[in-house]
């Protein structure tokens, strides 16, 4: 419920994002001014930076509180998560410079040039958010974290469970239908997915109106991860651009997806989900049949 | 007298008719689209300007909290020059017919409206921002005004990357590409055209 709220979810919009336009905007007004007192040293240039860079130490510090939510929110196996980590160090020494800029700065508010340390530690403070900043962005724009996670309520995959499979049953050389065992049945609540990695094979197990549908992790139009996105209506939904396909089939019930997702057969045997791998991988090819 | 000598209008045709294509659109050079970081400043310097000068209203910081606020306008302004043509390449690489398109015509409408309001802002300042020590009514209401319109679009920029995932995946997709395909799954042909 608050994890909701602090990933923006009633919103439709993640609030770190938001929030962190302030400490940008203001961090980088600062040093603007800063570097105006330089060339022309006018009055409440230097008191009017120092203002900014109370506010935006503020705001940073509101920011992070969501931010850490939604850090918290990223599968622990995403390529995105050393993204997250380095943006969180780096954000925090960030604000840390900050606050210590602005003690520098409270000693003495009467200059029309801005001394040398606290200007230094402005350009170290903005460069650190620059560089924190860009990586931020990237996860959202290259990564797609937090698009379209709002229309997921139910948990999403906290980790992709791994099965190393023996070479005689792998996609590519197994001959008959082999079912792997992937998890307990009773581990996975309605409207709940698991992701596996069958020795390579990535597939999204989804549990819907009480059985069980796997599919191709990936969507076919920009590859977002279906294992994260919306289960209704015999259907799932991608998080990022909206295609829709049919849980049974793998068909695309809505674009901008144009390709059908390759699916897999599940049965539910002795408690456990069983995924079949060969036989659809040979169905996928049909040079091997 | 034979005829004149022409341009070469298929030549010059082809210069204006460049197609729109994945790098020609914002920040390919940065893989990062310019849009969303140049908003930063404006998204952050307005409504800040609102609060110096509710500040200033308050006898809180006096012509220093004026003078911020101006500076602050100004360099939001400065940053909208570089927003709004790169909002603009953005929005015309979205479909017409996707939902997107309407919400960015709404959010581009609104960021007009909230620029003019704010150069409007801007210039009522100029004569007195060096020596009031509380921000005038009219100004004031200005800011209040144009931070709860910002809001509000900044709100409509947002839902079209979060919920609509314009810009998403789109300097990463070849990357993704190798991912899902390395992973076993069905792919799109590669010459696709995608929003």
């Amino acid at each position: 419920m608050i994890k909701d709220a602090l990933e923006g979810k009633p919103l439709r919009h993640p609030l770190h994002p938001f929030l962190v336009h302030f400490p940008i905007g203001l961090f980088t007004l600062s040093l603007i001014l800063d570097l105006i007192s330089l060339w022309y040293p006018l009055d409440g240039l230097y008191r009017g930076a120092f203002y900014a860079i109370v506010l935006g130490v503020i705001c940073s510090l509101t920011a992070a509180i969501p931010g850490f939510a939604d850090f918290l929110d990223i599968r622990k196996d995403h390529p995105a998560k050393p993204k997250a980590r380095l943006h969180m160090i780096l954000n925090l020494i960030m604000v840390v410079t900050f606050a210590i800029d602005a003690w520098v700065r409270g000693q003495d508010l009467f200059f029309l040039r801005t001394p040398i340390l606290p200007l230094l530690l402005s350009i170290l403070g903005v460069l650190l958010l620059s560089i924190s900043g860009y990586i931020g962005g990237a996860m959202i724009y290259d990564d797609g974290i937090a698009v379209g996670r709002h229309r997921r309520r139910t948990r999403t995959p906290p980790e992709t469970i791994g099965i190393a499979l023996p070479p005689t049953m792998r996609a590519e050389s197994a001959t008959g239908a082999q079912m792997i065992a992937v998890a307990d049945a009773d581990s996975v609540s309605e409207g709940e997915s698991l992701r596996v990695d069958l020795s390579g094979t990535v597939i999204a197990v989804v549990k819907l109106d009480g059985a069980f549908y796997a599919f191709q992790e990936f969507c076919t139009h920009r590859f977002g991860p279906l294992s994260e996105g919306c289960l209704k209506e015999g259907q799932v939904e991608c998080p990022w651009h909206g295609s829709r396909f049919d849980v049974r089939t793998g068909k695309v019930l809505h674009g901008p997806a144009k390709v059908d997702l390759k699916t897999y057969p599940v049965r539910v045997c002795q408690g456990k989900i069983c995924v079949e791998l060969a036989a659809t991988a040979a169905k996928a090819t049909p040079t091997q049949v | 007298m034979g005829h004149l000598p022409s341009f070469e209008p298929r030549y010059r045709r082809a210069k204006l008719k460049m197609p729109m294509s994945e790098e020609t659109k914002s920040g390919g050079f940065l893989k990062h689209p310019l849009h969303p970081i140049a908003v930063h400043l404006p998204m952050a310097l307005w409504p800040s300007a609102a609060l110096f000068d509710l500040l200033s209203r308050a006898d809180v910081g006096g012509n220093v909290m004026v003078r911020l606020s101006f500076w602050a306008i100004s360099l939001g302004l400065v940053s909208a020059l570089i927003a709004i043509p790169t909002g603009i390449v953005d929005w015309s690489g979205i479909k017409k017919e996707k939902a997107a398109w309407k919400i960015g015509l709404y959010h581009f409408g609104l960021n007009g409206l909230i620029t003019i309001l704010f150069v409007v802002n801007l210039l009522l300042r100029l004569k007195t921002f060096r020596f009031e020590d509380q921000v005038e009514t009219g100004p004031f209401a200005l800011s209040i005004i144009g931070t709860l319109l910002l809001i509000g679009s900044a709100y409509l920029g947002g839902l079209m990357v979060y919920d609509h995932g314009i810009n998403v995946a789109r300097h990463s997709k070849h990357k993704w590409r190798q991912v899902a395909e390395a992973a076993g799954a069905n792919v799109p042909p590669k010459q696709e055209k995608q929003p």
